[in-house]
């Protein structure tokens, strides 16, 4: 089986507003930085990072809102040319997404089968006499009963939009559903039971989720294959069950163990410093406790064995004379951050 | 070290024993027999509007001891920010209109204060962190600025008052209390405004304030929700740094998992009354209510192939059209007829665990 979207090399760089000078433009600022990634049939892909790694923006170009200033988005085989109309519209047929905010991502001034029906009519393949029907099964498989149908966005409930959001995104079937934050802004019986939704649909629909999320708890549960940002870099990708149980790049291990879950009773004492990415380099270095010289580099993808990726310099053996050891994770919880210059020099 | 900023480093060296404070749970304050701080009793607050009356709020006690952190768990319509607002005596009236019960603060009941008096509460008394900081702080002043005021109102209202530091030492403390939230290049981020930081900065410079003013009561209304993983941790350690200081907390949040680690007690709520309380181990492990239960529940656990979260159907409750009985019954699995009918009283099941349930026995002490 074919793998549904491969991403290869992908860098979306912003332009500062603030101009240098009359006739140079300031720096920009790479939100995504050659990041790789495929995404399977039928497959969830967990995205995570904290704020600002670039979650959301690979979220945007994967429906054409953002383009990519190098690198290829290739879906179903096909390269898409970000500068086509063509192209974006295949990307739009094939990809729907699902907002974090439900508010703010529905006309307010349209009622719930109008916000449904915008879809079917902006897809064109559709005909008229088919939309009921449509919205009908789309409906009954969210959740949404018939009675939400005549009222406004502003009338329902937060996990009522969202299931709102969901049938939109799906009333045309998609290959790919990508869901951004869906369920940070719902009360957590509210995302239980979205979530449970989340995986009824997948298994009687047949796509693939690019689900994105800062709650590691959350992205535990639904996805097949995680990946981890740091700041527009992917660290780390593989297996959700092996990179939570095993995480290998030492940014992976401080971010699961700052997880918090209902069996860790206790208080959590270690105040963790801001993360500042490196410029140049593994952008983890400066905080990064087993950093050593070589992190200067950027550092190659190393294959751990069964899909399980980390681009860190501890794991490449080729480019590395001594083999370090693995840093245990409570060396990465935060408490000491620092390594003594002598092991490494 | 192929760290390219030394300088920076070295801060971080200091600086570390400071905050990474060796973690030990053992030499948590408890003093369980501690004095109560505040004491709220039967408290009742309708907003009225030309819709009619909205009880908002319907009969909740609740206690806390000093350097105590207690926790308010519920989801939204659950009253838990009124009750935050209601003891800082910021409800606007109208439409808010409390209609019996009482807030004691240190043996006074802040309902019968004037506003005057009110005043000198806030700030070094009690005080409050709200959710979203770029409203609690000012646009037009730098951060330097705000906890600057901040400091001097704390100074002013010392017994005796303590003279005011000179500017440049002003600066200084208020340089090294930033950098001991691990904020980076705290001179820097003195003179920003506002808008400049990011959320989680925003949200510990709003707790800076409030931490500098040294209150003896501070509420903190979900201060971290919407933040990631790391500022959480930043900020709940913030929060544990200062609950050693022996201060006491009101922590208002939806997140259980939150509560399980920093609150010593909690208390659940639900369409505005609490619905269970006790020891923050007690309720989570063994909930007596099928609401906390469903709480509980609505915490994802493992991977992919996990069954599905057992949760009920239904939504937060709506305030304006209540349900007879149990305000849970709708929702509840295991509603019987009397939970329709009349409402539960919140009872002690065992030593200093309540619930308001009909299933949960009393002889037994648990849910049957």
């Amino acid at each position: 089986m074919g793998n549904l979207v491969e991403i290869e090399n992908l860098t979306v760089a912003f332009r500062s507003k603030r101009r240098e000078g009359l006739f140079r433009s300031g720096p920009s600022l790479k939100a995504l930085d050659d990041v790789s990634l495929t995404i399977g049939q039928n497959e969830t892909f967990g995205l995570t990072g904290e704020t600002g790694s670039g979650k959301s923006t690979l979220a945007k170009v994967l429906v054409g809102l953002y383009r990519p200033t190098s690198g290829t988005v290739r879906l179903l085989g096909r390269e898409i040319d970000y500068k086509k109309r063509k192209d974006i519209a295949f990307l739009r047929q094939n990809v729907g997404i699902v907002f974090q905010d439900p508010v703010r991502s529905l006309n307010p001034s349209l009622t719930v089968k109008e916000v449904i029906t915008e879809a079917l009519i902006a897809a064109k393949s559709i005909p008229k006499k088919d939309y009921d029907e449509r919205i009908n099964f789309i409906t009954k498989l969210v959740g949404v009963t018939k009675d939400l149908l005549p009222r406004r966005p502003r009338e329902l409930s937060g996990g009522q939009r969202q299931r709102i959001s969901l049938a939109r995104a799906l009333v045309v079937p998609k290959k790919l559903l990508v869901l951004d934050e869906p369920t940070s802004a719902l009360d957590v019986s509210i995302q239980a039971q979205v979530l449970n939704t989340l995986k009824k649909l997948k298994s009687e629909l047949d796509m693939s989720y690019l689900f994105i999320t800062h709650d590691i708890n959350v992205i535990k549960y639904v996805s097949h294959r995680l990946g981890v940002l740091f700041y527009g870099r992917l660290v780390e990708v593989g297996d959700t069950r092996t990179v939570d149980t095993e995480p290998k790049h030492p940014y992976t291990q401080s971010l699961i163990s700052h997880v918090l879950t209902l069996r860790k009773v206790g208080l959590q004492e270690t105040v963790i410093s801001e993360h500042r990415p490196a410029p140049t380099g593994c952008r983890y270095r400066i905080v990064c406790p087993a950093a050593f010289e070589k992190c200067a580099e950027v550092p190659n993808w190393v294959n751990l064995g069964g899909d399980h990726l980390v681009s860190c310099f501890l794991y490449d053996h080729s480019s590395q004379k001594e083999s370090r050891a693995l840093i245990p994770a409570a060396a990465a919880t935060g408490g000491d951050l620092r390594v003594p210059p002598h092991e490494h020099s | 070290m192929a760290v390219d900023n030394v300088g920076e480093n070295e801060a971080r060296q200091t600086l570390a024993p400071a905050v990474s404070a060796p973690s030990s749970n053992v030499a948590r304050p408890r003093n369980k027999g501690g004095d109560v701080v505040l004491e709220i009793k039967d408290l009742t607050i309708d907003f009225v509007s030309v819709d009619g009356r909205v009880r908002i709020l319907n009969g909740v006690s609740l206690m806390a001891k000093k350097g105590e952190v207690v926790g308010i768990v519920g989801e939204s319509g659950s009253g838990k920010t009124t009750l935050g607002m209601a003891i800082l005596g910021l409800l606007d009236s109208p439409p808010a209109n409390i209609v019996s019960g009482s807030i004691t603060f240190e043996g006074r009941d802040l309902l019968k204060l004037k506003s005057s008096e009110m005043e000198k509460i806030h700030g070094t008394g009690i005080n409050m962190v709200f959710q979203e900081p770029l409203d609690s702080l000012n646009p037009v002043y730098t951060v330097e600025t705000q906890i600057g005021e901040a400091l001097k109102v704390q100074r002013k209202r010392q017994d005796p008052p303590v003279p005011q530091e000179s500017e440049g030492e002003t600066k200084k403390l208020i340089t090294d209390l930033l950098r001991n939230l691990c904020i980076d290049k705290p001179e820097e981020v003195l003179e920003r405004y506002p808008h400049e930081l990011s959320g989680g900065m925003r949200q510990r410079v709003a707790i800076s304030i409030s931490t500098v003013e040294k209150p003896r009561l501070m509420i903190s209304d979900e201060p971290t929700t919407g933040l990631d993983a790391y500022v959480q941790s930043r900020i709940l350690g913030m929060f544990s740094a200062q609950r050693k200081a022996g201060e006491t907390l009101l922590y208002i949040t939806h997140d259980l998992t939150i509560a399980s680690q920093i609150c010593d007690r909690i208390y659940i709520m639900y369409a505005g009354r609490v619905m269970e309380a006790g020891e923050t181990r007690g309720v989570l492990q063994e909930p007596l209510h099928p609401y906390t239960s469903t709480l509980v529940a609505s915490v994802p656990q493992g991977y992919e192939d996990a069954s599905p979260l057992s949760v009920q159907l239904g939504e937060p409750p709506d305030l304006r059209n209540l349900p007879s009985g149990c305000k849970f019954n709708p929702r509840c699995p295991h509603a019987k007829d009397v939970c329709k009918e009349t409402e539960p009283k919140l009872d002690e099941i065992s030593a200093e665990r309540y619930a308001a349930c009909w299933r949960v026995d009393k002889e037994l002490g648990k849910f049957s």
